[in-house]
């Protein structure tokens, strides 16, 4: 009784494409917390709560701008914003006076920052369910492989490379991006040539937590919007950036991909036990390699 | 001879002793309030996160009772109420039943979302210390079914009754293969074991292809869908709540699921399923529900919902139905008790019938569940509100939707 007679080169094929879009919104959100925790060094554990105000964001804007196409492209360009300028405020005021405490302490006084943005949340926009429509032209579905695919998950399929893209060119191309991966190498080095590194550390912060909300409003025409919802991306985020190797941006793609597409397999192939799957995943790629598969820049 | 000593001494005596006057005369008056107090109701529940949006607006449903109950009052007193947030935890519950009990004397316990918590106050609260335990919003139905027992009392529909109001219903509909899928924790298996067993009673040619189990809230239900519908079933079977709702929802209406096959999902009707989807809830899913602020079409449910509307904004949704229904029980079992006394209030509870907005509805005594009909419907866009709600309605019966005292007694001997 499980789903054996259902499984065709057809289902296999668009199991593959569902598992793959899921995976450019879990490497969005991954990627801001793997350049946070390899330039910074600081395992922001509200990283989920971030992504969460960009959600929750952009139902608002959405709202504002009358919904619509219109309303979904507010969203797009200032959730991430807003939820940038939140993390930039808690760099400036909080994370910068603590950047050479001890991981337990930073792990402590994140936890502090999650629960306090939560009940921040819940104060502003309540503990309604939201929802945010998708604008008219990624509404519905398109025919793959004999199975419907709906078009929104098409889109992100679009946006997760563009990102990706566009943060490697920054990294690898832009002189900030390069001054950035220096710092996360050596922070003192990079200090000693005059280099102002709390700027350079506050802008990587800021970043990484634009990549939150940015996942935060990609997400929110596919789901409930509500309070929780960080919970479960930041356990999953946490895992990815392990099994991708710390601090690799590579690294957060190659585990958002594998574990976006053995949870959509493991759904096809064995419904009633699909969530083991990526847990499984990731165990098994840990006792393989314990730094994870890329190599990390800890 | 008197020294200056003798004279502070004689002083602070006289003080100590002025206050020990005023305190015992305080002491005195104290009987006298005692007689009159109010009837206090302790309230737990979970006013922090997501379920808060829920309990909220039970507590709603239950203040709007008070307030006409009030107005006569209860044998001469008032009935109050004091509320615990128990952050949906199992301990957090069980520390403030427990001090609601000891240190504010409440009469009742009412309240409580999270089934767990329910569980654990009913039997480590409720039973140990004798206090009636009133459950408006968990679903479990081990509350008054096997672990159930003389002090708890439940106003809310169970899994029992809602996934034998889903066997009953789609017993009268033609498919034959079906697939279950839902919530991996006990809200989602209890349905889904509760509407199988029933519909495989009533129709014994019913097979079940498959199933598959998410864990709850997950945000992508995308290849859950594609992998069942590559499995072609006559219809579907989801049995889930709360946060997976609404993303179950919204996958149907992305993948166009509803057009291709048969769904049933209890509370799919739900208004604040349906109110935040907007556009965006699908159309043509079969869902049950035991209240709907527009059906029945009633005098009472229409005065109901406009005095509701009239005192928070909104209309009422079903746990604002279980508040309203648990304070007219409370009220009413301790007029007919005729006093505070905690036995002989249970007593007057069991097969109480009050009067609520969708008809008569009553305690029923070999369990302590409320009777509560069942409204089977199909979700469709409605003109008069510009949203989508439940139509088609047919109205399942309480005695027809529950499990029979005897099915009742024999999980509890069987515990």
């Amino acid at each position: 009784m499980d789903g054996a007679q259902g499984i065709t080169l057809a289902a296999v094929g668009s199991h593959f494409f569902v598992g793959l879009s899921r995976a450019m919104i879990l490497f969005i959100v991954t990627s801001g917390l793997s350049f946070v925790l390899g330039i910074l060094r600081v395992p922001n554990i509200a990283h989920g709560s971030l992504y969460m105000i960009g959600a929750f964001c952009a139902y608002t804007f959405n709202k504002l701008f009358g919904g619509g196409t219109m309303g979904f492209l507010a969203a797009l360009l200032l959730a991430p914003l807003v939820v940038a300028l939140v993390s930039l405020i808690a760099e400036r005021a909080l994370f910068c006076r603590l950047y050479e405490r001890e991981h337990l302490m930073l792990l402590l006084f994140t936890f502090a920052l999650m629960l306090i943005l939560d009940d921040l949340v819940k104060m502003i926009w309540g503990a309604d369910y939201r929802s945010v429509m998708a604008p008219e032209f990624l509404r519905g579905s398109v025919n793959l492989f004999g199975s419907s695919f709906p078009r929104y998950n098409l889109f992100l399929l679009v946006v997760g490379p563009l990102v990706a893209v566009a943060l490697w060119l920054f990294t690898n191309k832009t002189k900030m991006g390069k001054i950035a991966r220096a710092a996360a190498v050596d922070r003192e080095m990079v200090g000693a040539v005059g280099i102002n590194v709390s700027w350079v550390f506050a802008f990587a912060f800021v970043l990484g937590c634009y990549l939150a909300g940015l996942g935060g409003a990609l997400v929110a025409p596919t789901i409930s919007i509500t309070l929780g919802m960080d919970h479960d991306i930041v356990i999953e985020a946490f895992l990815i950036v392990t099994i991708g190797g710390l601090g690799n941006m590579a690294g957060a793609m190659v585990g958002s991909l594998i574990f976006g597409i053995t949870q959509s397999f493991g759904v096809l192939f064995w419904p009633q036990f699909a969530i083991v799957f990526p847990y499984l995943a990731v165990v098994i790629i840990l006792i393989i390699r314990p730094t994870g598969l890329l190599k990390s820049v800890w | 001879m008197l020294t200056r000593r003798s004279v502070t001494t004689g002083a602070s005596l006289v003080m100590v002793a002025g206050l020990l006057a005023i305190f015992l005369g305080a002491l005195l008056f104290q009987p006298g309030l005692t007689y009159a107090r109010d009837i206090k109701v302790g309230i737990i529940d979970c006013y922090s996160g997501p379920p808060a949006v829920y309990s909220k607006d039970a507590l709603n449903g239950f203040k709007l009772a008070l307030k006409e109950i009030n107005k006569k009052g209860v044998l001469g007193k008032k009935i109050t109420f004091t509320t615990r947030d128990t952050k949906f935890k199992v301990d957090l519950a069980l520390s403030m039943a427990k001090q609601l009990v000891m240190r504010e004397d409440v009469d009742v316990l009412a309240g409580i979302i999270n089934s767990g918590a329910g569980l654990a106050v009913s039997e480590a609260v409720a039973k140990k210390e004798k206090v009636p335990l009133i459950v408006w919003i968990a679903k479990s139905e081990r509350i008054t079914g096997e672990k159930g027992h003389r002090y708890v009392f439940s106003t809310g529909e169970n899994t029992a009754m809602a996934g034998k109001a889903g066997g009953v219903a789609l017993s009268k509909r033609p498919y034959i293969k079906y697939w279950i899928a839902g919530d991996d924790y006990e809200y989602g298996h209890a349905l889904a074991k509760a509407a199988w067993r029933n519909l495989k009673k009533l129709k014994p040619e019913v097979k079940l292809i498959g199933k598959s189990w998410w864990k709850p809230g997950e945000p992508d239900l995308i290849p859950y869908i594609t992998s069942i519908l590559a499995a072609k079933p006559d219809a579907v079977i989801f049995c889930t709540g709360g946060r997976s709702m609404t993303n179950i929802m919204k996958a149907i209406k992305a993948t166009g699921m509803a057009k291709k096959v048969a769904i049933y999902i209890h509370t799919a009707t739900d208004h604040a399923v349906l109110k935040p989807l907007g556009a965006e809830a699908p159309e043509g899913v079969m869902g049950t529900m035991d209240y709907h602020f527009y059906y029945p079409d009633t005098p009472e449910n229409r005065a109901f919902v406009k005095a509701f509307r009239a005192a928070y904004g909104n209309p009422p949704g079903f746990p604002a139905f279980h508040g309203y229904i648990t304070a007219k029980f409370i009220a009413k079992a301790f007029e007919k008790a005729g006093s505070l006394d905690k036995e002989k209030f249970i007593d007057a509870m069991e097969g109480l019938k009050i009067s609520s907005p969708v008809g008569v509805i009553e305690m029923r005594a070999c369990d302590h569940q409320a009777v509560l009909p069942m409204f089977f419907g199909i979700t469709r866009k409605s003109p008069e509100y510009g949203f989508v709600i439940s139509s088609d309605i047919v109205t399942l019966k309480g005695d027809e939707v529950m499990p029979t005292c005897e099915e009742i007694m024999q999980a509890r001997k069987g515990k």
